[in-house]
């Protein structure tokens, strides 16, 4: 298969997922009980015309789309009504036009709300897997080259503890042992820093940084760990590592120049698969260390009940982790020239 | 003579399941995993009996009760609502287990069945299923499951379902592609063609091979589900009514034991979940081992210390009129496992090599040939270890050699064309990178340009154009990569190429191709070659001399007249009588029947004795030294004698 087929694939493939996602977001917030502006619309001290006021407001007097008029109960409706006149397809065209409902607690556009946070997700996310694959990696090496000796055991349990440890947990003991360090625990920023120079700024984000950015680090090091050592284990045993050692390069030449980039390509696809896994780390240490990003965003929205906020952050998550691994899987055709002859 | 030849039986066990329980005790990972999951277990089923106050009550409870640190009545201290610690612990143990137990087994339930029927009816069954599958594993599950709680009744019931159904992923795409892998077997094949039904081979034939890898699954299932639960307790989902290790965590966090310095409500519950998770962890981890064990050795792994035996007459073979490149003194070499007898893989062989000459090294599989031209470089396993004898290159000692010398000799002195070039090469990286790389590491400060010529020079040696050179090695055919191979053992200008079974994998035309080449190469560069085959006919065209070895010892060792006109040994004559005479075309081929011995199990004679057709009584209990038989003959065989 050529370069071009294959890219062609894995962006279509990317585009059906979204497309899955976009339907799944709608209908979940449709078919479930719980919203309160449906849920409210049944109070019988609602007066009618209030009624009336709240199912135009969000759109509710519109059918779902073409043959449903309602879901939850399913109620079925004329299929020739014009498509623009349905909630689903108004949904999906508000999308496209960057808007995604108003939040039942601000009143803010959810979409101004989501652009401020997620900033502070990509930050913190972007540093934490940062930090936990180059030190994943380097650990990685080490415990496999000198695998089955005491560096490597000790590497494999510590590993295998981290991976145990639930997030949120690892971040409140953080949290405790920091706080009596006089470090920051919560939020991004210290009141009042926006009107010092932005160096003064920096640091103290990076201070506030460090506590949530150390829980995450510790979370995933392990896993990269463990993935690169067996990945750099069945490597090292190949045939053309023999060959470089014959051919009297140094170990660390072999390392450098024959091992890394093919034990690389497995993690790459476990970086992929794990997005999902690294979101779910985030909403845990965002809501532990009150980091202002999409994470402490759906838990806040959660307990607000604010589900609009909810909806949008679910579907942005859903759609960046899709974006992720289509960058993912693009790399990886980058590393791995085989990609090419793959059927 | 195929009566004799004895099998090492493995000892025989009265089940498989014992012998299964045998393997999983001495690992100690998994046995550390079981005994932490039932030590918890345990504690959640007698929960009323351990536990020493009752949780649904807040009957005596005071305001002073509230966060009281760790104390005789209270061994963890007191919550935020003023009840023991400890007794909530043992309660959230079966809150926390029976929603991860329920739930996973939801998920492995959902999974499994995706999985295999999937795997097992293909087509547009399977393409729809695992694009279903590659859907739901990408959007992530956490904030999905959150959305899901929050929008319905928080209940265990309800957590139970959703964290079930959405967490089924792995388990399908594992099962599909290990039921794949099975269908194809022969015994389904073969119940199939008597007529089996689909649910009689799904249950039992499919089913007993997919199980093992469906066990550590779902143990890694469990573990995730537990972790789920804790975190949707955790943010405030938890069912109010169940208090499971998430739900108390949430309790402390939300309600003021950081401030109040109440690190046992935040410690406890945690440690509880880390214990399940790491016990489920180290079981799996375990339990993979046990089912897929993996040597864990590499080729980077420091090689064995040189230990010296004791000394045995050394057998010279002199040309006068050529100097002599390399000489090998009765090299010993065996295969070191713990707790097991060492294979013997080489013993007391040695032979000399000329400049020119070509050696021909014969003799079947698992002979020790590979081993030994491994050792010339020092390149053995890391199970491998010389227990004697000397490598001389040039008058150098090999086998005592600091690792900076060896990398001079490596490749600049002896270089080495693999068996299976496919493997030899590095995927990843062009043809030419990789010829390249030698050329730099051994001719110093060569500017790029002419490390360019050198390439494209050494691919038309062997007749590969020069617009492959930056063409990875999957774009060659086999023939095309054995050729760069050999390419690239002659980079750097060896004095010694030796060529490992160097045309195996190949079809007959391309194998004369790359023989003739090799000829070619040898007289026009004044190589000295060793040549490894199992296959006489290659060699008496080509070879000087020819080293025939039987299971790790020299059996016989002469020039190529000798070998092929007068042969002593009787494995040589086997060998003949199995290679095609075209003086005699109506004569029988003949194969010698049995396999080489086991280099773990040798007889205790002659280790050619069971196959031998001329053995006598004493070949069985005595091994025969190596005989001198005439100028550069010696064969191994007691009917040689006197």
């Amino acid at each position: 298969m050529k370069r071009h087929q294959y890219l062609i694939r894995k962006f279509s493939w990317a585009l059906f997922t979204i497309a899955f996602v976009l339907v799944l977001n709608f209908f979940l917030f449709r078919v479930l009980p719980g919203d309160p502006a449906r849920s409210g619309i049944h109070d019988p001290r609602l007066k009618k015309d209030a009624i009336e006021a709240i199912r135009v407001r969000y759109g509710l007097d519109k059918p779902v789309i073409n043959c449903i008029a309602k879901v939850n109960p399913v109620e079925f409706g004329s299929c020739t009504v014009n498509p623009m006149e349905t909630q689903f397809f108004i949904y999906v065209v508000n999308l496209f036009k960057g808007e995604m409902g108003i939040s039942y607690h601000t009143n803010r556009p959810v979409s101004e709300i989501l652009a401020e946070k997620i900033w502070n997700t990509i930050l913190l996310i972007g540093a934490g897997q940062i930090l936990a694959i180059i030190l994943g990696v380097i650990f990685g090496v080490f415990a496999a080259w000198k695998a089955r000796t005491p560096i490597d055991y000790t590497a494999l349990l510590s590993s295998l503890l981290a991976w145990s440890l639930p997030t949120f947990w690892l971040g409140i003991i953080l949290l405790f042992w920091g706080s009596n360090q006089g470090l920051p625990i919560s939020g991004k920023a210290t009141p009042g820093m926006s009107t010092m120079p932005w160096t003064d700024q920096w640091e103290d984000i990076l201070k506030h940084m460090l506590l949530p950015t150390l829980t995450y680090t510790i979370v995933f090091m392990g896993e990269y760990m463990l993935i690169m050592r067996s990945s750099l284990l069945d490597v090292l045993s190949e045939d053309y590592i023999l060959t470089a050692k014959a051919k009297g390069l140094s170990t660390f030449q072999i390392l450098k120049d024959h091992a890394l980039k093919n034990a690389m390509l497995p993690l790459v696809t476990v970086i992929a698969i794990n997005l999902g896994f690294t979101v779910a780390g985030a909403l845990q240490i965002e809501t532990v260390f009150s980091w202002p990003g999409l994470g402490l965003s759906i838990f806040e929205s959660v307990n607000r009940r604010d589900f609009p906020v909810l909806q949008g952050t679910f579907l942005l998550i859903a759609v960046s982790v899709i974006l992720a691994n289509l960058i993912a899987d693009l790399t990886y055709s980058y590393l791995d020239p085989r990609v090419q002859a793959e059927s | 003579m195929e009566a004799q030849v004895v099998e090492p039986k493995a000892p025989t066990t009265s089940s498989p399941f014992l012998d299964f329980w045998k393997t999983f005790s001495s690992n100690r990972m998994a046995v550390v995993g079981l005994v932490m999951l039932v030590v918890i277990i345990l504690v959640a089923v007698f929960a009323h009996q351990i536990a020493k106050y009752d949780v649904t009550t807040s009957a005596d409870i005071t305001s002073k009760d509230i966060y009281k640190p760790p104390s005789a009545e209270n061994w963890f201290g007191t919550d935020d609502a003023g009840k023991d610690v400890f007794s909530n612990f043992v309660y959230g143990a079966r809150i926390s287990l029976t929603v991860g137990f329920f739930a996973a087994f939801i998920s492995i339930f959902i999974g499994g069945l995706m999985g295999i029927v999937a795997g097992f009816y293909g087509g547009r069954v399977e393409n729809f299923l695992m694009r279903f599958t590659d859907v739901m594993l990408v959007i992530p599950d956490l904030p999905l499951m959150v959305v899901i709680v929050a929008m319905t009744k928080p209940s265990l019931m309800n957590i139970i379902f959703v964290i079930g159904l959405l967490g089924w992923t792995t388990t399908s795409r594992i099962v599909r592609s290990q039921t794949l892998a099975v269908k194809s077997r022969k015994f389904v094949l073969r119940a199939r063609a008597i007529g089996a039904g689909n649910w009689h081979i799904v249950v039992h034939h499919i089913l007993p091979l997919v199980m093992p890898l469906l066990v550590v699954n779902a143990i890694l299932v469990i573990s995730l589900a537990i972790l789920n639960e804790s975190t949707l307790s955790f943010l405030g989902l938890g069912d109010p009514t169940s208090l499971s290790w998430g739900q108390m965590l949430n309790f402390a966090f939300g309600r003021g034991a950081m401030s109040a310095g109440a690190w046992w409500a935040l410690m406890v519950p945690g440690l509880g979940i880390v214990w399940v998770v790491l016990a489920l962890t180290l079981l799996g981890h375990g339990l993979e081992q046990v089912l897929n064990p993996r040597l864990e050795t590499h080729h980077l792994m420091p090689g064995r210390p040189v230990i010296e035996e004791d000394a045995k007459d050394v057998h010279r073979f002199k040309k006068e009129d050529f100097p002599v490149l390399l000489e090998v003194e009765n090299l010993s070499i065996h295969y070191v496992t713990d707790g097991k007898p060492p294979a013997r893989a080489v013993e007391n062989v040695g032979f000399t090599l000329h400049e020119g000459e070509l050696l021909g090294l014969v003799g079947e599989s698992g002979c020790g040939k590979t081993t030994l031209m491994l050792a010339l470089l020092r390149l053995l396993p890391a199970a491998g270890q010389v227990v004697g004898g000397k490598v001389h290159f040039m008058g150098d000692d090999v086998t005592a050699m600091s690792e900076e010398e060896l990398s001079q000799v490596r490749w600049n002195g002896i270089s080495i064309v693999f068996q299976g070039a496919m493997n030899a090469l590095n995927p990843v990286r062009t043809v030419g990178e990789q010829i390249a790389e030698a050329i730099i590491k051994h001719v110093a400060l060569l500017p790029g340009d002419k490390v360019n010529d050198r390439v494209v020079e050494l691919l038309d040696l062997v007749g590969i154009a020069a617009d492959h050179k930056d063409h990875y090695p999957h774009q060659y055919s086999g023939g095309m990569r054995q050729r760069a191979m050999i390419a690239m053992a002659l980079a750097c200008n060896p004095q010694v190429v030796i060529a490992d079974e160097p045309t195996t994998a190949l079809d007959v035309m391309i194998q004369a191709q790359i023989l003739e080449l090799l000829d070619n190469l040898r007289k026009k560069l004044g190589l000295s070659i060793i040549f490894v085959t199992h296959d006489l006919g290659v060699v008496a065209e080509m070879c000087d001399s020819v080293l025939v070895m039987y299971g790790g010892v020299t059996a016989e060792y002469s020039d190529v007249d000798t070998i092929y006109n007068a042969p002593q040994h009787p494995y040589t004559q086997e060998l003949l009588k199995a290679f095609p005479d075209l003086s005699k075309p109506d004569k029988r081929l003949a194969s010698i029947p049995g396999y080489p011995p086991r280099l773990d199990n040798l007889p205790a004679g002659c280790r050619f004795a069971p196959r031998c057709p001329q053995a006598i009584e004493r070949c069985h209990t005595e091994a025969p030294d190596l005989h001198i038989l005439g100028k550069n003959h010696v064969a191994s065989c007691h009917l040689v004698e006197g």
